[in-house]
């Protein structure tokens, strides 16, 4: 007797250790992903071991991401255009010095650069000069832009997504949120009206026999690896849909949407077809002896009270959409451009985090600004599960 | 005109024999018992007449059952239609999740009737009948779950009344009812009858004697006995009939 409760007492406490293990794990790697990506905010906005140098006179003190890289692209020309002076900038590389000196002038081993850097810029008043930090002379004559750190507008409200472009790296997450959003809009627009259905069909009027071979067929689709779909969507998708449309290249947005659609069906299928399954026969039944049809049964008795079902088979094929990523890599062409249609390249958040993380130095900007895309990410599944978690309790609140 | 008229009704469930020849006549607004031990077939056959089994797959019916002089099982005959002829009061309430409003005008809006002051008016007369008007006048837009089991049970007859049937099949009606609740639903079948003919399932032979008319008391699939309830009670012919009623068995 006493055996017996003692190892009663070791279960659960085995339980209790295997539940608050599970619980801690997944707290440490949301930790883990909000520290790493907050480190985005203290990394410096020019590239690690440079800093941007300007004339003493010249009012500007702070520069944005985006504003430099208009800079050195010459799409912004005169310093009035970000809160300066009227004045036209003269952008100086480290490699344009030879331009103002000649090379006995900057030294055989590049001595004297930092005393010629020092004097350019004072000399020169719409000076902007991107140079190393070893460059920079201990009394250098000129104010340095280098505590400047990238602001969270320029990573929420940034348009643009250059991680590896200098002097000033672009972490804009719009083109890459706005994509996901356009890949699994699409997805869901094409894959819940088929899913529901199907389900349907599987739940109310399939006989037992083509049920049989139908569920278990789609629940295999469920178990094919998404590099498959990929290269299924490579190959015979992206052509058609190039052909179709007749565009320059078959990677689109549309192309993820399908391969998507399909990717998230059986889930959908499932989910949905099993609350309808629930639904209890009382029910049917009560909607059936008052001179119902099947039909109006289906719609107004078997789907209404399947629906907190239905809405999570939505959101389950949701968070399959939103969060796949390999299929998805392989057919939507991966341009980190703002899409208007869905028959453009785009990229997504997760295809993004895959494809780049591999390159981005650890510890760098680049590095963190990935780990806050899978914050980002982690945020809307959350927000959507959260909602329909609320939508579903008050349909059922009396 | 006899109300219900079944004859030789033979029922399977794929190789089970659930029904053996069974013959059995109602006359208008009588209220009719079927009584017997579990698996008897007695809720069988009340299913049959409102073609309820046609929802359970491998089941096979032989003979005919006449409701109003229409064979019912004819080839051609809409089962919907037949089901507004013949209602049906289950077991455990079933209320769907809506309104207490919703619940007695689904019957009518599923058969296109879309007239709001008709709707109205049959809703509340339904819920009146079904001695449930003053329990539930205030509270009609909340849900059907609030209210208790009895009441739900007395919403579903309102439910079935309100489609005006002919026939009103009850299958255990107050089996999972407390006994005050019980008294109420005998209370409105005895006033039912007027309106209506009822044919009731019951294991609860003070019930039976109460409520009924006729009582037929069925065993393994036969109809043993089928007459007056008062003889059924005082006077059985079937010795098997007899030792159940008294409780010697069943």
């Amino acid at each position: 007797m006493q055996v017996k409760r003692f190892f009663e007492k070791l279960i659960e406490g085995f339980l209790l250790i295997s539940g608050s293990i599970t619980s801690i794990t997944i707290l440490l790697i949301v930790i883990f992903l909000f520290k790493e990506a907050s480190g985005l905010f203290t990394t410096p906005v020019v590239e690690e071991g440079y800093v941007l140098a300007f004339n003493k006179e010249n009012p500007i003190k702070h520069l944005n991401a985006y504003q430099i890289k208009q800079i050195f692209d010459s799409e912004i020309s005169n310093w009035n255009e970000v809160g300066g002076k009227d004045m036209p900038i003269e952008v100086v590389r480290l490699s344009d010095l030879t331009n103002y000196y000649t090379e006995e002038e900057l030294g055989a081993e590049f001595e004297h650069i930092p005393a010629k850097a020092s004097e350019l810029t004072a000399k020169t008043p719409g000076i902007v000069l991107f140079l190393p930090k070893q460059y920079v002379a201990k009394k250098f004559d000129g104010i340095l832009l280098d505590h400047e750190t990238i602001r969270p507008g320029d990573f929420f409200g940034g348009k643009e997504w250059y991680p590896t472009s200098t002097p000033s790296a672009q972490f804009g997450l719009l083109p890459l949120i706005l994509g996901t959003f356009w890949v699994s809009l699409g997805a869901i627009l094409l894959a819940l009206p088929f899913g529901l259905a199907v389900a349907v069909y599987l739940a109310e009027i399939a006989s037992m026999r083509v049920r049989n071979v139908l569920k278990p067929l789609i629940e295999l689709l469920a178990g094919i690896p998404s590099v498959v779909y990929g290269f299924f969507g490579l190959v015979v998708i992206v052509p058609f849909l190039q052909q179709t449309f007749g565009l320059p290249v078959g990677e689109t947005a549309l192309a993820g949407s399908i391969i998507l659609a399909i990717m998230a069906l059986p889930t959908i299928i499932t989910v949905a077809e099993d609350s309808m399954r629930t639904v209890p026969r009382a029910m049917k039944e009560a909607s059936l002896a008052l001179g119902a049809t099947h039909w109006q049964t289906i719609y107004k008795v078997i789907v209404p009270y399947a629906k907190s079902g239905i809405m999570s088979a939505a959101v389950l094929g949701i968070g399959r959409a939103i969060g796949e990523t390999m299929a998805v890599l392989m057919v939507t062409g991966n341009a980190a451009v703002i899409p208007h249609t869905l028959l453009e390249p785009v990229r997504t958040i997760p295809a993004t985090i895959a494809a780049e993380l591999g390159e981005a130095p650890v510890g760098s900007g680049h590095y963190q600004a990935l780990f806050a895309l899978g914050a980002i990410l982690f945020l809307i599944t959350m927000i959507i599960s959260i909602s329909v978690e609320l939508i579903s309790k008050k349909k059922y609140a009396k | 005109m006899l109300t219900i008229d079944a004859k030789n009704v033979d029922f399977y469930y794929s190789e089970f024999h659930a029904l053996k020849n069974i013959n059995l006549e109602v006359e208008k607004n009588k209220v009719v018992a079927l009584i017997g031990p579990s698996g008897c077939g007695k809720s069988t056959f009340l299913r049959l007449l409102n073609r309820m089994n046609d929802l359970i797959d491998g089941t096979r019916m032989t003979g005919s059952v006449l409701i109003e002089g229409k064979d019912i099982y004819a080839p051609g005959i809409r089962v919907d239609e037949l089901r507004k002829e013949v209602g049906m009061v289950f077991q455990k309430p079933n209320p769907f999740p809506k309104s207490i409003f919703e619940n007695v005008a689904y019957g009518l809006r599923v058969n296109g009737i879309s007239d709001k002051n008709f709707i109205e008016e049959r809703v509340v007369q339904s819920i009146k009948s079904a001695a449930l008007w003053d329990e539930v006048k205030d509270k009609l837009n909340k849900s059907a779950f609030a209210l208790s089991g009895g009441q739900q049970q007395r919403l579903c007859i309102a439910r079935t009344l309100a489609i005006s049937p002919k026939v009103v099949l009850m299958d255990e009606p107050a089996s999972a009812l407390d006994p005050i609740s019980t008294a109420k639903i005998e209370e409105l079948i005895y006033e039912l009858k007027k309106d209506y003919t009822i044919m009731i399932v019951t294991h609860n032979m003070q019930q039976a004697s109460r409520v009924s008319d006729k009582t037929a008391y069925f065993y393994l699939g036969e109809m043993i006995e089928y007459d007056d309830t008062i003889k059924i009670f005082t006077n059985p012919k079937e010795l098997s009939t007899q030792n159940y009623i008294t409780g010697r068995f069943g």
